[in-house]
């Protein structure tokens, strides 16, 4: 007896809707969770945590170099007898919003050049990669420090640096994923039913990029964190006593010995700033990935 | 021991769980090859069979998302259906399988003399097993790497690999479904010699029942997970009991098939719109499948409702009488060529070579032709996707009017994120008579044309992604004949559904054809499908047209070596 037909086609058991939603949520790892809180508990501190705290970032309101857990300063005090803490929220605050300008008119530029290139294609998208490639072709760090030190001391132009060596790396993206799309059968068929122009941009090419930019973009906040505060590490950012993280850091080096606290705190606030949005960029793509946009 | 199968499949329950959701891939199916012969699993899409294929090599992941009941015995060894060590000694020694697409099975960085080497001991043994899956100069093929060989060179590579290590049982998982139709029965003849040789036996998973049936002792028609037909080949398909059978059998379309009527069984046949029609038709009444059966009904029924529907659609230019002379696509001495630089020097592909011909009025002309004959590249020129070197192509119609291009993977033509309603109206928006139409009659206009392709209107508001291959073939043909075009193009756009399916798009397209007064330009490599459709079967070879064959004639009348070898490769 080669074979025995146990079941019949009425027995074949129906997709069982199991009692859990099918959420986004739900396709994450715990890791990715929890980053994604992070973020949600980082940018809550950075928004209301200077309003909330009890002195000034910027005026001296104890002793000096006084240590971590001393009555009223729960994170110590710096060498004018500022408030740690409330430094650190006040250049939380600062390098977040520092970024995330920095990200969004870098990815905003590189968009703009990347799809003009990509889409119209001919000479403009020689001329644009070529103008691009200039700015490839420089170290980034060294050209954002020229241009930091060449406009002068302070945050904004050390966020102008930034954007200046950060889109050309969104316009390469961006050129290629617009060159990727323009030839998927989608886009083709739409062509034949008569779309063009923007239209056929806006509706049929540019939702494909759309993901890819801001998985980029995500993943690019904790860099730009990193830059922003290495650049105020060797003093291109707004002088003390502005509570800017890197600055406060490379500050309290000179203190290390005999006061830890007010080189590693910021140091690991840092760390922490561009941990968070690096593993938040990842869960981010894994939601867009899984809603298939 | 000896007369033992070689496979023994008992009470094999496999489930996937994703996305909260618990799907039986499999059902309690029970199955026994003895060395020597071969069983054909035959299913559509979504059947199980490949569940079962992989289930019989432990290639089930143990990811905790499938789970599987039920014992598998190969050679005297007892298995388990989820993957786990014990599998190890047996793949690769006992088990072996050739898949369907050869490039991801073989190894890009190894030459075949080293990837056949390791089984067989010696280059001398190499080149006799490659031999003996007929491969000539097999020498030289031993020093390739598998990119250097042709789709059917490398899936015969597969099955010297496959037969090397001396298998008890081998897996031939559409085996043939990957390659040019004219290469398929060389593979199969192949596979099917090398095998009887070899003295293993074989599970082979298809869709087709004709490649089943030429391959196969033994064949299970696989549903919904379960065997619901099981049996000696030639018993199962010359007398099927179970009704899917029948359907499935009914679902091949070869070169005796009946033109004037739909093909497939009945059921599956059925359009949508036919009780209009008959009403249309004045004869409610009719017992559509008895008419089908005796000729009472043809195309030809379809004619008269056109005016019905071009009054549903308002279109006023829908007509199916007069006269008309002119040709609704004239390709006038078309030619095209690619150039690529290798190693700085210019390589010019002439694809298409001066070719000329035109489509009547109401007329369907199929375009036959391997891969890289050129038959592709005219049909985008046709439908302007690409432009000719030099050459005219012409087309009647208004502006946006001329062409429409039907995609072979429509999944993939239709915009992901546009929903239904948008992706029709968007293409009334851009033709002459779609201007200055409101959005509720571009609505209605996309809703009847819905209904004429056997859709509702519950896909109005649904994304592409939503729907099955099937529906999202009807979507991208509303799409094209919303506003109907004069020529149809039709690039291989059933070649990756299921036979079911791909006759009731074949059906569909005819019924467009006479009801909307449009002609087909249809490209393909099947050349019952070709037959089914066309008035004319055009076959190009190396960017010429070689010969025109009426279609009622094709299989008597088609003289070149190509156009036989197509004939020969349609499987009865």
């Amino acid at each position: 007896m080669p074979f025995s037909r146990k079941s019949t086609l009425e027995k074949i058991e129906k997709a069982q809707q199991s009692g859990a939603r099918d959420t986004a949520w739900s396709a994450l790892g715990v890791g990715e969770k929890l980053s994604l809180i992070g973020v949600g508990v980082i940018v809550l501190i950075a928004l209301v945590g200077p309003a909330v705290m009890p002195y000034s970032p910027i005026i001296p309101s104890g002793g000096q170099l006084e240590p971590p857990l001393s009555s009223g300063h729960v994170l110590g005090t710096d060498v004018l007898g500022m408030d740690m803490a409330t430094r650190l929220v006040a250049g939380m605050q600062r390098s977040l919003f520092a970024a995330l300008v920095v990200t969004l008119v870098s990815a905003a530029i590189g968009t703009l050049i990347g799809v003009a290139a990509g889409f119209k294609g001919g000479w403009l998208d020689t001329a644009l990669m070529r103008f691009t490639d200039l700015f490839l072709a420089f170290p980034a760090m060294i050209i954002a420090m020229a241009i930091a030190a060449a406009i002068g001391q302070s945050l904004g132009s050390a966020m102008i640096g930034i954007i200046v060596v950060w889109w050309p790396l969104y316009a390469r993206l961006v050129r290629g994923e617009v060159r990727r799309v323009v030839a998927l059968p989608h886009v083709q068929a739409a062509r034949v039913s008569g779309v063009k122009g923007w239209r056929l941009l806006w509706r049929h090419v540019i939702p494909a990029i759309t993901p890819t930019v801001v998985v980029t973009a995500s993943l690019d906040i904790g860099a730009v964190v990193m830059t922003l505060a290495a650049l105020s590490f060797i003093g291109l950012g707004t002088p003390a006593p502005a509570p800017e993280l890197g600055r406060m850091a490379s500050d309290g080096m000179k203190y290390f010995l005999n006061a830890w606290w007010v080189a590693v705190l910021p140091s690991v606030v840092i760390g922490l700033l561009a941990f968070a949005f690096n593993y938040a960029g990842d869960a981010i793509r894994v939601v867009l990935r899984r809603t298939g946009v | 021991m000896a007369d033992s199968p070689v496979l023994t499949v008992s009470d094999l329950t496999v489930t996937y769980r994703g996305r909260g959701r618990v799907v039986t891939a499999v059902s309690d199916v029970s199955l026994a090859i003895d060395a020597g012969r071969c069983l054909g699993l035959v299913g559509e899409s979504g059947s199980g069979k490949s569940t079962i294929g992989a289930a019989v090599q432990g290639i089930i992941p143990a990811d905790g998302k499938a789970e599987a009941t039920g014992r598998i015995s190969i050679a005297g060894r007892d298995l388990t259906p989820i993957t786990d060590p014990a599998w190890a000694k047996v793949r690769g020694a006992d088990v072996t399988s050739v898949f369907q697409d050869p490039m991801r099975s073989l190894d890009p960085t190894m030459t075949i003399g080293r990837m056949l080497n390791r089984y067989t001991g010696s280059a001398e043994a190499s080149v006799a097993a490659l031999e003996r899956v007929q491969i000539r100069r097999a020498g030289e093929v031993l020093k390739k790497y598998p990119h250097q060989l042709s789709g059917g060179m490398r899936q015969r590579v597969m099955i010297a690999l496959a037969l090397a290590p001396g298998p008890r049982l081998l897996i031939a998982d559409e085996p043939t479904t990957a390659l040019d139709v004219s290469v398929q029965a060389e593979v199969l003849s192949v596979l099917r010699e090398s095998i009887e040789d070899a003295g293993c036996a074989v599970l082979f998973v298809t869709h087709d029942l004709g490649v089943a049936r030429h391959m196969c002792d033994d064949i299970a028609v696989m549903k919904d997970g379960v065997v619901v037909e099981a049996g000696p080949a030639e018993d199962v398909i010359a007398r099927p009991t179970d009704a899917y059978t029948r359907r499935l059998m009914a679902s091949r379309i070869t070169l005796d098939t009946d033109r004037a009527r739909p093909v497939g069984a009945p059921e599956v046949a059925v359009v949508a719109s036919m009780e209009d029609v008959l009403t249309q038709l004045e004869r409610p009444e009719l017992d559509v499948a008895a008419a089908w059966q005796s000729g009472d009904l043809t195309w030809d029924a379809f004619a008269g409702p056109t005016a019905a529907v071009g009054a549903a659609t308002g279109l006023d230019h829908v007509t199916l009488v007069g006269h008309v002379t002119r040709p609704s696509l004239a390709v006038n001495e078309v030619n095209k060529t690619y150039s690529t630089r290798v190693r700085g020097r210019r390589v010019d592909n002439h694809v298409l070579k001066d070719v000329s011909f035109e489509i009547g009025y109401r007329e369907a002309v199929a375009l036959v032709g391997e891969s890289g004959s050129g038959k592709s590249t005219l049909l985008r020129i046709a439908g302007g996707i690409e432009t000719a070197d030099t050459g005219v192509v012409n087309a009647q119609g208004v502006a946006g009017e001329g062409t429409q291009v039907i995609f072979q993977d429509a999944g993939a033509s239709l915009t992901p994120w546009r929903t239904v309603e948008e992706l029709l109206r968007e293409r009334i928006e851009h033709t002459a008579t779609g201007k200055g139409k409101t959005r509720a009659e571009m609505r209605a206009m996309a809703l009847s044309t819905l209904e004429l392709v056997g859709l509702d209107e519950s896909v109005l508001a649904a994304r592409p992604t939503q729907l099955s291959g099937g529906q999202q073939q009807r979507v991208a043909i509303a799409r094209a004949v919303v506003v109907p075009p004069s020529v149809l193009l039709c690039d291989e756009p059933t070649s990756a559904l299921d036979v079911s399916v791909a006759c009731s798009v074949l059906n569909l397209i005819n019924l467009l054809r006479h009801s909307l007064g449009i002609s087909i330009m249809f490209v393909t490599h099947d050349l019952a499908a070709a037959r089914l459709i066309a008035d004319r079967v055009l076959v190009m070879t190396g960017g010429e047209i070689v010969e025109t064959v009426p279609a009622e004639r094709l299989a008597q009348d088609i003289t070149t070596d190509y156009g036989r070898r197509l004939v020969d490769a349609v499987l009865a």
